[in-house]
């Protein structure tokens, strides 16, 4: 019983977190010197009353409160307004962006957990590989450097000297580039782990009855030691989220990314504001997920958090 | 741990240290000199490593973009610090709904990857260098502010501060006092985390076009502009890459060297 109503409160906290940084966000945008009339105006002839006339079709003469109230009735039934600038529902821009990031996103994901985990268990069964030194330099770099350099590094090589991959439009570099970020986030952490699980008596009773180190590192002690890369959830996406953005502007793919940074270049306020919180609530949701997921992968937290 | 991985970062940080404090004191380095005669240069004579679409020398700009990229990153860390530190300390102190708003405020923040929660920032504050250096302090806050409260709770549960407590001195003169050069070591050893992760975030917000405005050249913004000559003039964009991407490792690779030793909360992610 404690455990469900941590669990709600928790949910109720996170729920309230979404509703407030909505607003915030919805506050933020709105605080620009410059709407998209002005854009507009910077672009075309128009005298000042047809700019306030368009400004009061828009609802941007309208007060804070009372458009926020509008905006999230509106939202609640799936209705995300119009863009302002190609006058599309954004809800059909969002989703007609969303299936192209979400490859990418799914892709360096299941890269970088092949990766990491793969790493982490060779380590662990043949601690005199090179893998470990691996694990510590990927782990080292993938904090350090951004994947925008590492972006660049691998169109200079791959696209401008070797010829064999085009610049724009492929997704076999962005997908390696943040699957590698990925791998280097959870192999180490996930390789202490290991080394933790290995020195528990199951895996010593495993030995005793003659089973092989891979089979004993594959089958034993990886599943019991997943709950490391559970826990990470959360920073992998937070990574996830800024890699995509970058590799969809530096590789000129579309989606959420590209919309994103497009709707901001335009001021196109609906869009923005959408896929800011789409994003925001994604990482909500996936830390509330990572939680009870974690609790159930692992009771111990529970425990130690009660 | 061999001579050469022990030194190799610091030798690092000191030339890009020494780049950005000696740079505009160089004679014949002028980052915004613009020859449209000598565009695209390769290495060679006169411009040592070329110049760049606009004819412009890469090494001035890669000189004057350490200054400006380190002077951002460090500002942004120094915002970070005193509003992270700064409001947590005075919630603790204030207790009750004070520091629970203060933390609530912290925990929204962090739920926000940096990057989209600065990108957000930078939508309303429109680009600048200012405007950087606040959205991405603003990002980073909250990692002090649980340094902050962490010590705040360890020091107040410590014999010496009960006695304080029981002559009769103010808790905000204990948290001035003894709190705070308690936590100087954390929040020092937080500051050379954040400082490399500050430089990328900028970078990143800079290559969107949405950082400092296009004629600062931080790295990122060179690298914006270099990233559409890539095949003409490689050097250009190869560069600054390198020199970002070494310098954030090598102020990474200190800054945990710093808190496996100094910090007593332990290592956090």
């Amino acid at each position: 019983m404690p455990l469900l109503s941590s669990s709600a409160l928790q949910l109720l906290r996170q729920l309230l977190n979404i509703v407030v940084i909505s607003f915030a966000i919805f506050l933020l945008v709105r605080a620009v010197p410059g709407d998209v009339i002005d854009f507009y105006a910077a672009r075309g002839d128009y005298d000042t009353q047809s700019l306030a006339a368009m400004r009061a079709d828009l609802g941007l003469d309208d007060g804070l409160s009372t458009q926020f109230g509008l905006w999230t009735r509106a939202a609640l039934r799936g209705d995300l307004g119009l863009s302002m600038r190609f006058g599309t529902p954004v809800a059909d821009m969002l989703v007609h962006a969303l299936p192209a990031s979400l490859k990418l996103a799914g892709a360096s994901l299941l890269a970088g957990l092949a990766l990491g985990m793969g790493l982490a268990v060779l380590a662990l069964a043949a601690p005199r590989s090179p893998a470990a030194a691996a694990i510590e330099s990927l782990n080292v770099w993938s904090i350090a450097v951004p994947t925008f350099c590492t972006g660049v590094l691998g169109i200079l090589a791959f696209s401008i000297w070797l010829g064999w991959l085009p610049i724009r439009g492929q997704m076999l570099l962005p997908v390696l580039i943040l699957g590698l970020d990925i791998a280097g986030q959870i192999a180490k952490p996930l390789h202490e782990e290991l080394r933790e699980t290995a020195r528990a008596g199951f895996i010593r009773t495993a030995h005793a009855k003659g089973l092989s180190p891979w089979r004993i590192a594959w089958r034993h002690i990886l599943p019991n030691s997943l709950s490391v890369v559970i826990a990470l959830a959360g920073v992998i996406l937070g990574g996830l989220i800024g890699g995509t953005l970058t590799m969809e502007a530096l590789f000129g793919l579309p989606g959420l990314g590209s919309l994103t940074l497009d709707a901001i270049r335009g001021r196109d306020y609906p869009v923005i504001q959408a896929a800011v919180m789409l994003l925001a609530t994604s990482v909500v949701v996936v830390n509330v997920a990572t939680t009870l997921l974690h609790r159930w992968a692992d009771p111990r937290t529970a425990r130690r958090q009660a | 741990m061999s001579t050469f991985r022990r030194l190799a970062p610091w030798v690092l940080l000191a030339v890009a240290l020494t780049a950005a404090a000696i740079g505009p004191l160089l004679p014949g380095l002028d980052p915004y000199h613009q020859d449209l005669l000598a565009r695209n240069l390769p290495p060679g004579p006169g411009h040592w490593l070329g110049t760049d679409s606009f004819g412009r020398d890469i090494l001035a700009r890669l000189v004057a973009g350490t200054r400006l990229t380190l002077l951002v990153a460090v500002c942004s860390a120094g915002i970070a610090l005193l509003g992270g530190a700064g409001l947590g300390l005075m919630g603790c102190v204030a207790g009750g709904p004070a520091r629970g708003a203060v933390y609530a405020a912290f925990d929204m923040i962090r739920t926000l990857p940096p990057i989209l929660l600065s990108l957000a920032l930078m939508v309303s504050l429109g680009v600048g260098t200012l405007s950087v250096i606040l959205a991405v302090g603003i990002a980073f806050m909250p990692l002090f502010g649980y340094v902050a409260r962490a010590v705040y709770e360890r020091e107040m549960a410590s014999g010496y501060v009960a006695a304080a407590r029981v002559l009769g001195i103010a808790p905000a003169a204990i948290a001035w006092r003894h709190v705070l050069p308690n936590a100087a070591g954390a929040l020092l050893t937080q500051v050379a985390i954040v400082v490399p992760r500050a430089i990328v975030t900028e970078s990143v917000l800079s290559f969107f076009g949405l950082g400092v405005s296009p004629d600062v050249p931080t790295w990122g913004r060179i690298i914006a502009t270099a990233v559409s000559y890539a095949e003409q003039a490689p050097a250009s964009l190869l560069l600054p890459v390198l020199a970002l991407a070494l310098t954030t490792l090598s102020l990474s690779v200190l800054g945990n060297r710093l808190r496996d030793r100094f910090d007593p909360l332990g290592a956090r992610a």
